[in-house]
């Protein structure tokens, strides 16, 4: 009897190993608190499709001149489709609420 | 010339030469940060600075162990869209380009056609600490948790490419994951290796710790080069291409630099050549107690932490409780070979009352040692960072 159960335990800890084979992974959503401000929906719809709001609070306090190159990169680098215009304002409302005061 | 007057003008030459402290140096990485509520899928609840791309970075108190559990062990992805279902019957790693015959190999076939290896080997973000970093550098402001240890089983690298067969104008390997980007534009998180980079240390894992890799630390392959930064240790790896040319790729021509220099450093706002982050520097760090942990007058309390290289191996570790005047020798535990987490104790018997500083200094084989926070000189991407780890508790 004893055996038994160990056997069947050992192959339900095998069946966990494998649980990310059979069925879809979820990754939670973290609510970041983020601030809102002047252009907050500029940065929500241009962001948002690539990262959370996390990687953006996550950086730390920088320059203006920091989050003009930090949003420069996403269109260069990584090709995000943004606006000049909205490049603009999105690095308005970055320096603003993620600002460090230096220019 | 009076003393007074003489500590003035020294203090003030000094300000010239160093553009100040605080403009170009560095403090100690911020510390304790908040656990949050929500576990992702195979771990603990960890510090959690992203969901998409997951960036988790592990809590002190588990670096009092030489081996990190699969469950702590830190997370870093670049792009935002990651596989959430691999099928293992129908998940091949490709290889192909200038190769005698491509391959499209099955995890089983991984397992069951090659000699497996394993190896003990600290993976560690570049920018693992960087929050050190005065002024604020680029990046995310990570804590010392963007590293773990773990035992890696897989495939030689090179018995793979050797089953390929390399024909000869063969020079460089790329290896790309399974991670997408939202813009197919978006250039794939692809890295390079030259051949002559990989030794027969450079393994294809699919195993952790002796378990399947998990899902968010690359299942069901990862490459895995013990000794250098984990930027190139591409996960979910799906196809290796061989080429006689070097690629450009974004994230080894911009991305995970530093200023090609004998310091590795630069002046805010300045602009130098750079080179890529590769190997890693010494390093450790303290495990047990946490600041602000509360520790005991005259009773022992066991120090605990961990110390690595590149791979010349951990000579000593050395403690301070005297703000780094004087250095006692801790204990070295087992060697678990040289890309490994070097655990170290110390029994510490706190003989003062009140706050209590305790410093933790690795030297390699080679004599390399860290030097203190304060000494190490900035860079943008606020990398490699290996100042010596100071943990201040409170002894009543």
């Amino acid at each position: 009897m004893k055996k038994t159960i160990f056997a069947a335990l050992l192959s339900l800890g095998a069946l966990n190993l494998h649980a990310v084979l059979n069925e879809d992974v979820e990754v939670p959503y973290v609510p970041f608190e983020i601030k809102m401000g002047k252009h907050f929906d500029l940065v929500q719809a241009n962001c948002l499709t690539c990262h959370s709001f996390g990687y953006i609070l996550n950086q730390g306090k920088q320059s203006r001149s920091f989050w003009k190159e930090k949003v420069e990169k996403m269109v260069d680098a990584f090709k995000a489709p943004i606006t000049k215009e909205d490049q603009a304002l999105i690095t308005d409302y970055l320096a603003e609420q993620y600002g460090n005061g230096q220019p | 010339m009076k003393r007074r007057s003489f500590l003035k003008g020294a203090l003030a030459g000094a300000g010239v030469t160093a553009l100040g402290p605080e403009a170009f140096a560095a403090g100690q990485p911020v510390d304790n940060r908040k656990i949050s509520s929500i576990p992702f899928p195979q771990k603990r609840p960890m510090i959690t600075y992203s969901d998409r791309p997951p960036l988790l970075e592990s809590p002190r108190y588990v670096f009092a162990h030489p081996v990190t559990p699969n469950d702590m062990f830190f997370v870093r992805w670049h792009m935002p869209d990651i596989p959430t279902h691999i099928d293992l019957g129908t998940f091949r790693i490709k290889v192909n380009g200038l190769v005698e015959r491509e391959l499209s190999l099955s995890v089983d076939q991984l397992k069951h056609d090659f000699e497996p290896v394993e190896v003990y080997a600290v993976l560690q973000c570049g920018g693992n600490s960087r929050s050190a970093f005065k002024p604020t550098a680029g990046g995310i402001q990570w804590g010392s948790g963007a590293m773990g240890c773990a035992r890696w089983k897989g495939v030689r690298l090179r018995d793979i490419l050797e089953r390929a067969g390399l024909k000869k104008e063969a020079e460089w390997v790329g290896f790309n994951g399974s991670e997408t980007a939202a813009y197919y534009e978006t250039p794939n998180f692809v890295r390079e290796l030259h051949l002559e980079e990989i030794g027969d240390h450079v393994i294809v894992a699919y195993e952790m710790n002796g378990e399947d890799l998990p899902y968010l630390n690359g299942y069901p392959v990862r490459l895995v080069i013990p000794g250098t930064y984990s930027d190139s240790w591409v996960k979910m790896l799906s196809n290796l291409t061989v080429t006689s040319d070097y690629q450009h790729l974004f994230f080894m021509d911009k991305a995970y630099r530093v200023p090609d220099n004998d310091c590795e450093c630069q002046k805010p706002g300045e602009h130098v050549p750079t080179k890529p982050i590769t190997k890693m520097n010494v390093k450790s760090f303290i495990g047990y107690p946490t600041n602000g942990e509360t520790l005991y007058h005259n009773s022992y309390a066991t120090i605990r932490g961990v110390a690595f290289d590149y791979g010349a191996g951990i000579k000593a570790v050395m403690l301070s409780f005297d703000d780094g005047k004087t250095w006692q020798e801790a204990t070295l535990g087992d060697d678990m070979g040289r890309y490994a987490f070097r655990a170290f104790t110390y029994d510490f018997k706190p003989k003062k009352y009140g706050k209590q500083t305790i410093m933790a200094k690795a030297i390699n084989r080679a004599g390399e040692e860290q030097p203190f926070a304060k000494d190490i000189k900035w860079n943008h991407g606020g990398y490699k960072f290996n100042g010596i780890d100071v943990v201040t508790v409170e002894v009543v």
